[in-house]
């Protein structure tokens, strides 16, 4: 008999023991302070959606058996990484263990409200073979307020800071002043970016991608992944950052220095390029009314002029 | 004692039992259909029927759980097969369907195998059949009111902890009357020593109602992280410290009755109980391993995930060893080979778990359909199929009948074991798609269409193993239901053997 009672000594020990380190230790030691950067459910006017009781929808329809919300350091496209302080007000949470669908992290902004309820009541309108359920059947109300939920989805998670080029690249300096009077490129102008245009061809888009996406062939080879030059964050890049980067790289990642390669004009060349790249979501509208409208060309009337080709000549 | 001591014949037999008098043999009839009371039909006192309807109850809510699995399966194939029926939405059915077969089939199938188990080891009667059959009644309400509720979602929005406030009262009161019935009669046993089934019986019904009520948190809002982790200490180990633990128990139980061969080691069996009491239960964060929670927690996970290979291999040696020369049974005793079957998968499901642990394994595979194929191969593959074993074992033993068809117990076994085998491939390569899609960066819309022909396999899948499980079912019925004397019965009514 005694031999069973240390057994079932035993056996509650051990159970409260691991009790004590994975439930109670991390409730006492992981206590991460809100860090600013959580979704804010207050900041769309309440008139059009309640987020707060769209995040009531989003649970109760189950969203999180399919989506996820936390971006992970390996994932690209899905906005900046998150960080503990992120979630501090969300109960219960939402992150998620599968990804039948896209992460719903930073989802808020990246597509008009009216494309998201669109796309709640008929996915396969707007996203062909996606394999969501129809949430037709949800009321008015929930739609929109859900809908209001999505587009908080990480309204606080911007960047707020970028690190600046050394003071060598800064006129505060004699070489900065130097490095300014040596530049005859002037980087705001067409001409410039039409030349670094094939000069970022040649050296960039291997992985950075023709359009700056940051998703050229080489990009799937990388652990660490050139960035999306096309994100806002990359619009406020001063000339000087630009360059320092593209001369020096990018320590940790496999970005070179390029001041071995090219010279310091076609280095000029390619920031007033890169500065000309498309800036992503900026067609995001939130009203069919701001939808750009094309104006309405008219073909000419046919005549019987007869065309004569130009051989270029004369 | 609640609902108990009214019926002479129990009582007097109980205090017998306690006064160390040996009590009535053989098998008791409690009841005439003449003088049945509302009391005796509904909460009745009989021998052997808690464990009986605890086992009917678990077979007709796997019907609707699976049949639900089945549904949602479909819907990844046809998303819009049906339209405009929140009951029919696709995570709904899902909540449903986990519920269902682990609140539902597995649980009270567990609690169902255990009310005859832990008597027959115990070589004594449980300790009161009538609160085991109140158990029975309020585990059905609360399916009841989990169906009306999840299917409207009604949810706390907590992976595995769906049900609401009320219904986890109920799942909390159902564990504690269980416990505490089935540690009465073990208190209450004939027999000294108690077989290695009866640690892992004891363990879990002492673990399981805790980590229920910690898991719960239906009446405390913890910070999203905290409330993560605490949420997956729970996700895991309902599986670890109940499914599995009662799981490897009944295995235990059922592998050297089957084969009638003495259990291989008895010292191995102590060591695979204590490593699994010791490192399945902190593993949980290996759920959100690349989430921001404490890197600490999470080397705790992953080491412990790891580890577990030790009481794994030692429980699988100890049935491997036990069924030395006895191999060639499968062949004909359909049980056992549910059992085998339900041991291979447990070899495969069990391997699996630690590697994914890994974070490298875990980088790459997490988020993708190969984790939830994983979750079947130990739900399905492993623990349904052990209980289905126990079900074919311990229901003539508690009706006194033979089985209608073995033709039939043959079909549910195909038709789950290659079921379960297509979807699990299908999951499994699904999940390797994915995880090539999100490894690489591409959007989910370049290769989700990949993905067509393998939810389309996992449909047919699901449509096979719900069909075995209606064979199943109609085969329980056509046993308990068909009039007929067994005249030549082979098994006899409790067969009480250690």
């Amino acid at each position: 008999m005694y031999g069973y009672r240390l057994g079932a000594i035993g056996i509650v020990t051990t159970f409260f023991i691991i009790i004590f380190s994975t439930v109670l230790m991390p409730m006492v030691l992981f206590n991460p302070k809100a860090s600013g950067r959580g979704n804010d459910y207050n900041v769309i006017p309440l008139s059009v959606g309640d987020a707060a009781r769209g995040r009531q929808v989003y649970v109760r329809e189950g969203c999180f058996y399919c989506h996820t919300q936390f971006t992970r350091i390996q994932d690209r496209g899905y906005g900046p990484l998150v960080k503990e302080g992120d979630y501090v007000y969300e109960t219960p949470h939402q992150l998620g263990t599968a990804r039948t669908g896209p992460d719903l992290t930073n989802e808020g902004g990246r597509f008009p409200s009216q494309w998201q309820k669109a796309h709640l009541i008929w996915p396969r309108a707007v996203k062909p073979g996606s394999i969501m359920p129809s949430f037709s059947y949800l009321s008015e109300r929930d739609m929109n307020d859900l809908v209001q939920y999505i587009q908080t989805l990480g309204n606080k998670r911007t960047v707020t800071a970028f690190v600046t080029p050394p003071d060598e690249y800064l006129p505060t300096t004699p070489q900065g002043r130097g490095l300014a009077a040596r530049k005859t490129v002037d980087t705001a102008s067409d001409a410039a970016a039409n030349a670094g245009r094939g000069i970022y061809t040649q050296n960039c888009a291997a992985c950075h991608g023709l359009e700056g996406k940051g998703n050229g062939p080489n990009a799937i080879t990388l652990e660490k992944k050139p960035p999306n030059l096309t994100r806002d964050y990359y619009k406020q890049y001063p000339d000087e950052h630009w360059f320092y980067r593209i001369s020096e790289g990018v320590t940790g990642t496999r970005m070179p220095r390029f001041q071995s390669v090219l010279t310091e004009e076609q280095r000029w060349y390619l920031v007033a390029y890169l500065k000309t790249l498309p800036k992503e979501h900026e067609e995001t509208i939130d009203n069919l009314d701001q939808l750009n409208v094309a104006e309405p060309t008219h073909l000419p009337v046919l005549t019987k002029q007869v065309y004569e080709p130009h051989h270029g000549k004369e | 004692m609640l609902l108990r001591g009214d019926q002479g014949d129990v009582s007097s037999l109980e205090s017998l039992m306690s006064q160390g008098k040996e009590p009535l043999k053989g098998y008791r009839e409690v009841n005439s259909l003449a003088q049945t009371s509302l009391l005796d039909r509904f909460i009745s006192a009989k021998k052997g029927s808690a464990s009986r309807n605890f086992f009917l109850s678990a077979l007709w809510w796997s019907l609707w759980g699976m049949g639900a699995g089945m549904l949602a399966g479909t819907e990844f194939s046809m998303p819009d097969l049906i339209r405009g029926v929140p009951q029919l939405a696709m995570p709904h059915l899902r909540m449903w369907h986990v519920n269902a077969v682990a609140i539902g089939w597995l649980s009270m199938g567990y609690v169902a195998s255990m009310f005859h188990m832990i008597p027959t080891l115990c070589k004594c009667d449980l300790y009161s059949e009538r609160l085991g059959n109140f158990t029975m009644w309020a585990w059905n309400i609360l399916m009841i009111g989990a169906f009306c509720t999840l299917l409207n979602g009604n949810t706390e929005g907590r992976e595995y902890a769906e049900l609401g406030a009320i219904l986890d009262v109920i799942v909390v009161i159902g564990l504690v009357a269980v416990a505490f019935n089935l540690y009465m009669t073990i208190v209450n046993r004939k027999v000294k020593k108690l077989y290695v089934s009866l640690w892992y019986f004891l363990g879990s019904l002492f673990w399981f109602p805790l980590v229920y009520v910690i898991g719960q948190r239906s009446f405390v809002a913890l910070p999203g992280l905290n409330d993560a982790i605490i949420g997956w200490f729970y996700g895991h180990n309902i599986l670890g410290m109940w499914f599995t633990t009662v799981g490897v128990g009944i295995m235990y139980f059922l592998i050297p009755r089957f084969t009638k061969a003495p259990l291989y080691s008895h010292g191995l069996s102590m060591l695979g109980f204590w490593g699994i009491a010791l490192f399945y239960a902190p593993t949980g964060t290996h759920h959100i391993l690349q989430s921001p929670v404490p890197e600490w927690l999470k080397a705790i996970a992953v080491i412990s995930s790891i580890f577990l290979l030790v009481p794994v291999l030692t429980v699988l040696t100890n049935f491997f060893m036990t069924m030395r020369g006895k191999w060639g049974q499968v062949v004909t005793d359909l049980p056992l080979r549910f059992a085998v079957t339900s041991c291979m998968f447990y070899l495969i499901t069990c391997t699996q778990g630690p590697f994914q642990a890994t974070r490298w394994i875990n980088w790459y595979i997490h988020f993708t359909q190969w984790v939830v194929g994983h979750a079947h191969l130990a739900l399905l593959g492993t623990f349904s199929f052990i209980l289905t074993s126990s079900f074919y074992y311990c229901m003539p033993r508690l009706t006194g009948r033979e089985w209608h068809s073995q033709g039939l117990i043959r079909a549910h076994y195909w038709l789950k074991f290659l079921g379960f085998t297509l979807m699990m491939t299908s999951l499994t390569t699904a999940g390797l798609v994915q995880a090539a899609g999100w490894a690489l960066g591409y959007p989910v819309d370049q290769w989700g269409l990949a993905l067509a022909p393998y939810w389309f396999l996992r449909a047919i899948s699901g449509f096979m193993i719900v069909t075995g499980q209606f064979l199943f079912a109609y085969n329980t019925y056509k046993t308990l239901f068909t009039p007929r004397v067994p005249a030549d019965s082979t098994v006899k009514a409790r067969e009480v053997k250690v």
